[in-house]
């Protein structure tokens, strides 16, 4: 009975899974963004199985060039790696940080934001004035205070962006909840005797998705940015792990001679960023 | 003057061959010869007193970190002295051919067991306020460096043959004893008359006047209290003028100075953040003349201007790896040579450097140190040292973390590759890459870490310095009776080859027991403007800016 | 209204204090104690010990936390001169007044003239930075917005949503590698020193077009979107259909109420400039307080990080106070509560 109301709720509402695939598919920017995750995406996947070279083996053969060859197709890096099979692992890494970063930080600010607004009251001061707090740090400076306060790692820096991002995720779910908490479907469920979490996660949650996806395609391009970012300044994951930001900035040494251990990292660190962008877009302009 | 007897042994073998001409050179000046002497003995004229005329005024600028350099005797780079000891200077001074000469001092002359050293004061030397430079400022500077309470590294570099350990009888709160340092004799520092000063040894040391270069040992006034700043009141060709940490200082001439030169108006530090591609950026853009040293892979950028120099000296200067005795595995000597023998230095050398490095041996002695013994190379064992694992206790191996700077970026790279050959012989390494500053917290402490030493002009010097037990920079805590023992002997020895038949002992010492693992020698790359005149690349890069001019664009 | 806003500077004050709170515990756990930073790695174990308890780093955080407060508006005096008579260390302004972070512990003088020494670079920068962001982007977005679909607005749109792609470390170092090492058009480091030979301008070329082009390029999106949106709203289609002319509607109309969502986007870029000089200033050497606050974190110069943060803490609470302002002044419908 009341899952046939909730099926309407979806499709009025703009919300969870009318934003995948459907609204997917008629966005054809959307698509194309959609298209180069999935590359990257397979190719972390597969990596052990398509890198030529073992991503850490050093080819003391190559010291002499590390320009491009048929051994080495992309060249080497500046210690004698192969760059092919080192960004093809760089996915890889990519492809578990930023979803554990970004996943951990939508858990957590999206429960706090749920919880602020369904139950108003005292957790919603609570949750409101932690995340003004945090809100309040420029988030470089505080990833800078963090990492170099409790050293670069990957946990470290996971627990760095969740910090970041999660009182801003929860800013944003609790104006969606707020403004869909009065709506005749909740109600329903109310009056039908469910319990504040089950209302919170089956009935809201699916219905509030949509911005909250946007948000989520944005806040992992930026992610990857800023993982270069702190790469770049000496804050980044701790080598050898193959990580496109670190590889750029290895690389930049060497700009002048061989352009290709900065360039090409460099490349797939933005071809990440834009498809995020360009998904985010896609579905922005679609639920319109 | 009195010959040192070694004197006439010594030219005998250079002039029949047995001693190079840069050995006799060295040995000769550190047994009290003048170096125009030394050069004029085997027909050779001294390129220092071949002065060119040299073009007077202008404003050299100088890329460099500008630290923060109020304590001179606690200074821990070569980056440090570049600035200071432009105002306050040494007694005697290391020049770039590697010889070291009388600086405020006129001359030494040791005596032939090499435990008495007299110390002639340089006539004519004055104090910016125009007081007489006296053997009372040497002995209340040389007192001040060995003090406890400055915390200078001199103090370990010199405590073997001028100190002693005095337990206060105090317990500090781990409950460890706490030591004081004491001179070993009452005459140990003696004021023979106004214009000098004698040092009396406990035992027989051949480096006094190197070690009296060591970077700290500037003369300071004693009226300044030992600390530097704006218009401190120095010996030097300048003074410092501006001084603002992090971002520049300035040095303007002096009037009157006693040595040579100076020839430029002012000297400009430019601090670009320590960023080796802004060093470079600023280079290439002409907004500064030269620089404290470039890293080599941006030569080919750099040679490719018109109007830059480069310069570049081979030298002794390296990064150690050293293992930390008190902390397992490395507390064994086996683990520790197996930690060695998993290495193919020639490869790693290669791989971190290219063409800007040669490879090492695991017991920093340097080819270019006259005392250097070859030793058979130490190949590359994987087998071996997996047995010497598995004997220690270890059979599947260690896993350790090793902790590097994070600049220059070649700490990496090197350390990438020893990653990559550990791996094979059963050695999980974890590299922890740290801010520079960072890493001074832990460098006498972290279990495995990579310290950067510098180059210093005979091998004993850093022996002394890093392995001997106690000494203040045993970042190690590498402590060998045998080793201390040879060291001491290896000290007492004027002659090279003499002296290097008991360094070869020492090298194999420390390839079997020692506590470090060295792959490359590095060699000091830096540019400077064409217009630029009088600079020589120093295997310390230190720059004697007195001597150096600048053309008129 | 007043009242409203008093209780939301209230509200400023409480998160800042807050904010304090949680940055001196966060810098508490920077690597190595203050004592051995100021005594150097010579120090014998006695003599940080006995610093420490001078400088009372022994008691409990709490304790510690209300001691720099006091110290910070000019309760109590700072301990370090006295306790580390060795530095010569001294403050033309006291030992007691407000704003006294202590002394930094790379540089050995006050923070207060660290960063006075620095801030006006750095205020420099952002002002031209936000000088060009905010018209350049208001005008490509308008323009895009305004036609949105048509092939001037697909240009703008692909261009920024790459530009805004593009990490600044890398615009950066894609601009060196064309304009430094390349051209020799522009000086590689924007050092500011005094009698460099390139103009203060050739030096601010390269970190402003950094900034620029990474803030702008997200700016210019924010309005077309806006502008495109309000292009379709009732009214705009209604006073099109009555025949005002087409600049009457955008000036009328369109961007007073398209501009609601940039204002505050705009104040938030003050904000973002604030840390995105951090890449761009240590990229090119330039001396303002991003740089100083990358060194000084890495260093361990807890005092200089902590003045800065609550620098920066300030900024953005300001910003976003006057974003509450603007919004309830160009939105009778929305009330600053």
């Amino acid at each position: 009975m009341q899952s046939s109301i909730r099926g309407f709720g979806w499709i009025e509402m703009g919300g969870l899974h009318a934003y995948l695939p459907a609204r997917l598919a008629r966005s054809g920017i959307a698509l194309t963004g959609m298209y180069i995750l999935m590359f990257w995406g397979v190719v972390a996947l597969f990596a052990p199985l398509i890198a030529p070279w073992d991503p850490h083996e050093i080819d003391f053969a190559a010291m002499g060039d590390r320009g491009f060859s048929a051994n080495h197709l992309l060249g080497t890096d500046a210690t004698g790696r192969d760059m092919l099979s080192r960004i093809i692992w760089g996915a890889r890494t990519t492809f578990v940080v930023v979803p554990l970063a970004i996943g951990s930080a939508f858990i957590l600010g999206g429960v706090a934001g749920l919880a602020a607004g369904w139950y108003g009251g005292w957790i919603d001061i609570l949750v409101s004035r932690v995340g003004d707090v945090m809100l309040s740090f420029p988030a470089l400076i505080l990833y800078i205070i963090l990492i170099t306060s409790f050293g670069p790692s990957l946990t470290n820096i996971v627990i760095a962006v969740t910090l970041a991002y999660a009182p801003g995720v929860a800013r944003l779910m609790r104006g969606q909840v707020l403004a869909v908490k009065e709506r005749d479907f909740v109600s329903a469920a109310r009056a039908g005797g469910e319990s504040g979490p089950y209302i919170m996660f089956v009935e809201i949650l699916p219905n509030v998705g949509g911005p909250l996806i946007v948000d989520l395609c944005l806040r992992a391009g930026y992610t990857v940015i800023l993982i270069g970012t702190l790469g770049f300044l000496g804050l980044g994951l701790p080598p050898p792990t193959p990580d496109w930001g670190g590889m750029v900035v290895e690389g930049v040494n060497f700009l002048s001679i061989y352009p290709h251990m900065a360039l090409l990292p460099a490349a797939a660190v933005t071809s990440v960023v834009i498809a995020c962008n360009l998904l985010a877009d896609g579905l922005r302009e679609r639920a319109k | 003057m009195n010959r040192h007897p070694y004197l006439m042994p010594l030219k005998k073998d250079h002039d029949a061959g047995k001693v190079t001409r840069r050995e006799f050179l060295r040995t000769a000046t550190l047994l009290g010869v003048s170096s125009a002497t030394a050069y004029g003995m085997i027909g050779l004229v001294d390129p220092v007193s071949a002065a060119d005329h040299m073009p007077k005024g202008g404003t050299l600028r100088v890329e460099t970190t500008v630290y923060d350099i109020k304590s001179p005797a606690t200074a821990t780079t070569t980056a440090d002295p570049m600035i200071f000891a432009q105002v306050v200077e040494h007694l005697t001074q290391t020049g770039t051919d590697n010889i070291t000469r009388p600086h405020l001092l006129e001359s030494w002359e040791p005596s032939a067991d090499l435990k008495t050293w007299v110390l002639r004061v340089r006539q004519g030397v004055k104090w910016h306020d125009g007081r007489q430079f006296t053997a009372d400022d040497v002995i209340w500077n040389l007192k001040r460096l060995l003090s406890d309470e400055t915390g200078s590294s001199v103090l370990g570099l010199m405590k073997p043959y001028l100190l002693k350990e005095v337990d206060t009888g105090e317990k500090d709160d781990n409950g460890n004893a706490v030591i004081r340092h004491e001179l070993w004799a009452e005459n140990a520092i003696e004021k023979t008359d106004e214009m000098t000063v004698t040092l009396n040894l406990a035992e027989p040391q051949l480096a006094v006047p190197e070690h009296l270069y060591h970077y700290p040992a500037v003369m300071m006034d004693p009226e300044g209290g030992g600390i530097f700043d704006v218009d401190t009141v120095g010996t030097g060709a300048f003074r410092l003028t501006e001084m603002e940490v992090g971002r520049r200082a300035v040095i303007e001439a002096v009037d009157d100075y006693w040595g040579e030169g100076p020839y430029l108006d002012r000297v400009e530090f430019i601090d670009v953040g320590g960023n080796a591609q802004a060093i470079m950026n600023a280079l290439l853009s002409g907004q500064v003349d030269g620089s404290f040293t470039v890293q080599p892979e941006f030569a080919a950028p750099l040679d490719a201007r018109e109007n830059l120099q480069r310069y570049e000296v081979v030298t002794a200067d390296t990064a150690i790896t050293r293992m930390n005795l008190n902390h397992k595995p490395f507390d064994d000597a086996r683990v520790r040579k197996a930690f060695r023998l998993a290495l193919d230095a020639p490869r790693a050398a290669e791989a971190a450097f290219g063409p800007f490095a040669s490879p090492a041996e695991h017991h920093h002695v340097s080819p270019v140190h006259p005392e250097y013994a070859e030793l058979p190379p130490m190949a590359r064992d994987v087998e071996a040292a997996k047995a010497l694992l598995a004997e220690a206790g270890y059979p599947d191996g260690v896993e350790v973390e090793l902790t590097i700077q994070q600049n220059p970026p070649h700490h990496l790279r090197s350390a990438t590759v020893m990653q990559e050959m550990w791996k094979d012989a059963g050695i999980t390494c974890n590299i922890n890459v740290v801010p520079n500053g960072q890493y001074w917290d832990v460098w006498t402490t972290a279990p495995l870490g990579t310290t950067v030493w510098a180059h210093r002009p005979l091998g004993v010097i850093n022996l002394s310095l890093a392995y001997r037990s106690g000494a203040s920079w045993n970042e190690s805590a590498y402590a060998n009776e045998t080793f201390d023992e040879l060291l001491t002997k290896a000290e007492s020895f004027p002659d090279p080859r003499e002296r290097s038949k008991v360094m070869a002992d020492i090298q194999a010492l420390l390839q079997e027991d020692g506590p470090i693992i060295q792959t490359y020698w590095r060699k000091l790359v830096t540019y400077y403007d064409k217009r630029v005149m009088g600079f020589a690349m120093h295997p310390t890069s230190q720059v004697f800016f007195n001597k150096m001019a600048i053309q008129s664009a | 209204m007043v009242r409203k806003i008093l209780s939301r500077l209230a509200q400023y004050g409480f998160t800042l204090l807050a904010a304090s709170f949680l940055l001196f515990t966060l810098t508490e756990f920077s690597p190595g104690t203050v004592a051995s930073k100021i005594l150097g790695p010579y120090a014998l174990e006695n003599q940080v010990a006995l610093l420490n308890a001078q400088l009372g780093l022994d008691e409990p955080l709490l304790h510690r936390y209300v001691d720099w407060l006091q110290t910070l508006v000019g309760l109590s005096p700072n301990l370090l001169p006295e306790a580390a008579p060795g530095l010569g260390l001294s403050d033309p302004r006291g030992d007691k007044y407000f704003g006294n972070f202590g002394y930094s512990l790379m540089m050995k003088e006050p923070v207060l003239d660290v960063l006075a020494d620095r801030i006006g670079h750095t205020a420099w920068l952002s002002a031209w930075a936000l000088g060009l962001t905010i018209p350049i982007s208001l005008l490509l977005g308008t323009l895009a917005g305004m036609h949105a679909g048509s092939s001037v607005d697909r240009v703008i749109s692909t261009v920024t949503v790459t530009l805004t792609s593009l990490p600044e470390f890398v615009v950066a170092v894609g601009l060196l590698l064309i304009f430094v090492a390349s051209l020799g058009w522009l000086p590689g480091t924007s050092s500011l020193q005094p009698g460099d030979q390139w103009s203060t301008g050739a030096q601010l070329v390269l970190p402003v077009t950094v900034l620029l082009i990474a803030s702008g390029a997200y700016l210019t999106r924010i309005v077309r979107a806006s502008v495109a949106e309000t292009m379709q709203a009732d009214y705009v289609r209604t006073a099109r259909l009555k025949g005002l002319s087409p600049r009457r509607v955008i000036w009328a109309h369109v961007l007073r109420n398209a501009m609601i969502a940039p204002i505050t986007v705009i104040l938030l870029q003050v904000n973002w400039i604030l840390t995105g000089v951090v890449v761009v200033e240590a990229i090119f050497a330039y001396p303002g307080l991003g740089s100083l606050m990358l060194r000084a974190a890495l260093f361990g110069d807890i005092f200089t990080v902590q003045a800065l943060t609550m620098l920066a803490l300030s900024v953005a609470l300001i910003t976003q106070f006057l974003g509450d302002v603007a919004y309830a002044i160009l939105d009778p419908r929305i009330r600053v509560d």
